[in-house]
Formats: structure tokens, C-alpha cells, sequence
């Protein structure tokens, strides 16, 4: 039978997000995947050379929607890596709750996801409203459910009071009955085992010969965890276990998020009776001193490192940021060789792909126009109002 | 074994006298374009990394300078190489850390470095039919007309 190329995106029913995947087709087998990434580009390095240090704190936090906080702490502790200063305790006890409750909020919804990629909805519906307690949680100590706008260069720009400690600490009861369900539901349901056991195969060599990160190498049997690695935060001194499996397939990456949502809820609980006393957060200079900068932190999806230059200036020179999607993306293609068309959705979920995170420098342009033309907010809307007015449409 | 910041400059000297580590698990290695293979060779084979975690390419005005970041066993080792801005060429590293492929593809899509050798110097982020130039070099500017 001759071989098929199939087209599936940018834009697709089966896709969340906008990137283009063009799978050659023996029959139902995948033989071969090519990846076209870039449709979400928006130009955020770029932009960050153009403004101030307390503005990129805000502009950072936007490159993803997610996992939001882990490229603030990043970015943070950069810029206070040059200015050689240690933020207070207490400060950096608050970052790692939030960044423990991010992955909380994020595994949560991604099981939601993987089980709504497999055709297993009411999972999706169960452990999203579960997600919920994770989003009110946020949102009592920081006032928001998405960008949190925790931080500030030198610490945390809000503190916990004794009663929110004590509501963080009721909703890790909530959860930890919650993900023991799940970790029976995912081990033992049927359809779940027909759809991920021996699907999306990674084996640990392919894993580690392509640089990938975060779960999908540890479901891989790759002990490789940012937070054990090169301890940031206050991740040096909470007791946590660095979670494995050697299934290698979709399965094990189901395993591997279900037992961290476990070993966050410990690392939570460890802080809020841990909590130390003190400041919240220390006077910084606007000015960032000549030096360079590299911070890396184990986001929900994996490894997420950011590299800063600074000038003396109060912006910096050059700011890179490179998230884990990325660096899962050679892998994708890897594990789709082989499987059945029916499961290319799953098994790309099953990196828990990010692509508005990674995509970061797009520069809108229209196809009738001249090549290489930049459009500018106020003519995009003119040319939507026209284009919908054209076809019988009231603006 | 685990490799120490004092087993990195062990090792690496033989290549460069510039290795430098002043904050606790991050080295930065300086080394001339011509050395770039072998340095990552000996980071491959005697350090044992085999992560890379990305590379960053910047324009300091004068020269482009090309940032290779390498985990290993918790340290971040940076090699660090420059081309000139009239010859803006490094020799690629997929045939050693394969994980390189897409880092290559976008330093040379958004800064017009060209790792030589490398096997897909496709775009990567911008647009396929782009013709707006390097955005992430300093000189660079949007296309005339717009904003």
C-alpha cells in the first residue's frame, strides 16, 4: 500500500493549540513525524530587551498560562543572582508553595486532559473540578488563579496569614483522598490500561540522547529533577522523593504525575509547619549591575531554564528562555514511530505539550498583503470588521 | 562518580586557561570557535553530560556570541564561543548531543547564526515565507511602514 501524508494542523479539532504535525502513514501506522512549531510566537525575548526589570516581571509571567510562576522564579532569581543577594527565608519558603501548587494545579488539569484525549471524560470532569480546590487556594493567597504576581526582585510581594495556612492545609486533605482514586483508577481501570500500556514508547536511551526533561524522562526510569538536582527555592532542606518508572510508555507518565501530585501535597504540608518567621522581601536597586545569569527550575513539565544578561542598565541585553516543551519536542517524534494513528493525540499529550509557552516571538502578518509586512493592532481590526462586513456580518 | 566544579577544570584545562565559576553550580568554559568540537567532545566523553539544556545566542554589538548549556550531575557548564559578525558560523554539535537539533534551527532562524553541518536548517519560529531579517540582533529593525 503506498504511503499517506497526513496534515494535521495548526488548526484541528483534536489539537488545544496551534502547531502543525505532518505524519507519514503505512496504513494505520506511523512511520514517520515532522513538527512545525511557531504559530504563537510573540516575540517576548525580544521585547524584554526593551523594557525595565519590574515590568519583565510581569511580561514573564505571561509566556505561559500554566506553569506562569516557574518562569518568574526564574527570571528572579537571576536578576538576583547578579545583584548577590540572598532573599529571606520566609520568601522563599512562600515561592516554593506556589510553585508546589502550580504543579499541583497543572497535573490536575492535565490528567483532565489525558483522559478526555482517551475518550474518558468523566475523569476530565473529576479531576478538573478537583483542580478547582488548587485555583481557590491560589487565588486566597495571591488574588489571582493564573499570573499570581508573587514576586518581586528580592522576594514575595504577599504574605500568608495563620488562616490561610490553615486552608491550604484542609485542601491537602481534600486532595490527597482524591489522588488516591485516581492512582487506583489509573492502575487498575481497563479502558485507561487499553489505551496507555505499551503506547508511546520512550525508551531511556532515546530519552537521554535527545536532552529531554521532567516527567516524560522519568516515566522513562531517568531519575532527572531539577528541584534534587540543583536545589533552588528551599527544595535543599524538604524531605520529597524524585518519582520513577521503567514502564516507558503512556502508562508510566500517567503513574509518574499522579505520584507527584503525592510527593507535592507532602512538600506543601512540610512548609506550612516549617513556615520561618521574617521579612517577605528586601530594597533593590533599579539598576542591574554588568553580569550573567543562568536559573533553571523543575517546571510541572520538566526542566525550565532561562538565561539573562544584564548591562548595568535597569533592562537587560538579552534574555533567553527555553521551556520544556521544547526541549520534549525531538522525543514526540520518536514515540509516534510505530503506533497507531488513533493514538498520535495521546501519546502527544502525554508530554504535556505547552505550546504557547514555547512559541515566544511571532510578528503578526497577513498572506494578501506584501510579504514580510507587519500589521498593526488598530488595521487588524479594521481588516476583521471588513472581512466579516464583506460576507454579511455586523461588526 | 560525581563530577566536581574542581573535575571540571581538571579536565577542561587542556583546552582553555578561561574557566570561571563565581556562583555555586554554574562554570562558564571560554574557548575560540575552532574548539568548539572538541571541547563538547571531552564534556561528552570524560564528564560523562549527557544533557544538554539549550543554547543561547546573543549579539554584543561587536560579535555573536553562542552559549552551550550543559548539565551535569546538578552543575551547569556553559561553553562559551563568539563568531564574527561578517562570518557568523559555528560548527554544529547534533552528531554529538542530538538534542541540539531544534536549539541550532532557531539560533540560526532568529540571530542568523549557521551551525555548519547541520543536517535541517529549516525555519523553526518565524514564518516560513519571512523576509524581515534576524530580530534578535541589535541593528535590527521592524520592516518600514508599520509599528
Amino acid at each position: 500500500m503506498a504511503r499517506v501524508k497526513l496534515p494535521i494542523g495548526p488548526q484541528h479539532p483534536a489539537l488545544k493549540e496551534p502547531e502543525n504535525f505532518t505524519i507519514t502513514l503505512d496504513g494505520e501506522r506511523v512511520v514517520d513525524v515532522d513538527i512545525r512549531i511557531g504559530y504563537t510566537h510573540r516575540g517576548i525575548e525580544k521585547l524584554m530587551e526593551s523594557r525595565t526589570y519590574t515590568q519583565n516581571l510581569y511580561l514573564v509571567e505571561r509566556i505561559c498560562g500554566i506553569c506562569s510562576y516557574a518562569h518568574v522564579v526564574n527570571f528572579t532569581q537571576n536578576v538576583e543572582s547578579i545583584l548577590g543577594i540572598q532573599i529571606p527565608k520566609r520568601a522563599e519558603y512562600i515561592r516554593t508553595l506556589v510553585l508546589e501548587l502550580e504543579r499541583l494545579h497543572s497535573h490536575f488539569l492535565w490528567l483532565g486532559v489525558a483522559g478526555h484525549e482517551i475518550g474518558f471524560d468523566t475523569l476530565f470532569m473529576y479531576t478538573w473540578q478537583d483542580r478547582e480546590v488548587v485555583q481557590d487556594l491560589l487565588e486566597l493567597i495571591s488574588g489571582n488563579r493564573v499570573n499570581y504576581a508573587m514576586n518581586a526582585i528580592g522576594g514575595v510581594r504577599r504574605d500568608l496569614s495563620d488562616d490561610q495556612r490553615k486552608k491550604i492545609l484542609e485542601g491537602m486533605d481534600h486532595l490527597e483522598k482524591r489522588t488516591a482514586y485516581y492512582k487506583e483508577v489509573a492502575i487498575n481501570e481497563k479502558t485507561i490500561l487499553a489505551r496507555a500500556e505499551n503506547v508511546g514508547i520512550l525508551k531511556p536511551k532515546i530519552a537521554l540522547k535527545f536532552s529531554a526533561v521532567g516527567p516524560t524522562v522519568r516515566a522513562s526510569g531517568i531519575t532527572m529533577d531539577i528541584r534534587k538536582d540543583d536545589p533552588y527555592a528551599s527544595y535543599a532542606e524538604i524531605p520529597f522523593d524524585v518519582i520513577t518508572t521503567d514502564t516507558c510508555d503512556v502508562l508510566g507518565r500517567i503513574v509518574v504525575r499522579v505520584l507527584e501530585v503525592f510527593e507535592s501535597i507532602k512538600i506543601i504540608r512540610y512548609l506550612m509547619e516549617h513556615l520561618p518567621s521574617g521579612d517577605i522581601v528586601m530594597k533593590v536597586p533599579r539598576k542591574i549591575p554588568v553580569g550573567e545569569s543562568i536559573s533553571h527550575t523543575e517546571a510541572p513539565r520538566g526542566e525550565d531554564i532561562h538565561y539573562l544578561r544584564a548591562n548595568g542598565t535597569e533592562r537587560p541585553n538579552r534574555y533567553k528562555v527555553r521551556t520544556p516543551t521544547m526541549a520534549n519536542l525531538p522525543v514526540i517524534a520518536e514515540m509516534l514511530k510505530g503506533t497507531f494513528l488513533a493514538d498520535v493525540p495521546i501519546v502527544v499529550a502525554a508530554i504535556d505539550p505547552c505550546m504557547g509557552c514555547m512559541d515566544r516571538v511571532l510578528l503578526l502578518k497577513e498572506g494578501s498583503e506584501k510579504q514580510g509586512d507587519l500589521i498593526a493592532w488598530d488595521r487588524l481590526r479594521a481588516y476583521g470588521i471588513k472581512w466579516y462586513a464583506e460576507r454579511g456580518w455586523k461588526a | 562518580m560525581t563530577v566536581t566544579i574542581e573535575r571540571i577544570k581538571e579536565v577542561l584545562q587542556t583546552v582553555t586557561p578561561d574557566i570561571q565559576s563565581k556562583t555555586p553550580r554554574r562554570v562558564f568554559v571560554s574557548i575560540p570557535r575552532a574548539e568548539l568540537t572538541k571541547t563538547v567532545n571531552i564534556i561528552a566523553s570524560e564528564l560523562g553530560a549527557q544533557h544538554l539544556s539549550t543554547i543561547t545566542a546573543l549579539d554584543t554589538g561587536t560579535v555573536f556570541e553562542v552559549l552551550y548549556h550543559f548539565l551535569v550531575d546538578g552543575i551547569v557548564v556553559t561553553v562559551r564561543t563568539s563568531c564574527p559578525k561578517d562570518d557568523p558560523t559555528v560548527d554544529s554539535i547534533v552528531n554529538i548531543f542530538p538534542g541540539a537539533i531544534l536549539y541550532e534551527r532557531e539560533i540560526h532562524d532568529i540571530i542568523g547564526i549557521v551551525p555548519t553541518r547541520h543536517p535541517d536548517l529549516r525555519r523553526l519560529v518565524l514564518p516560513e515565507d519571512w523576509v524581515g531579517g534576524y530580530p534578535l540582533r541589535k541593528d535590527w529593525k521592524p520592516p518600514e511602514g508599520e509599528e
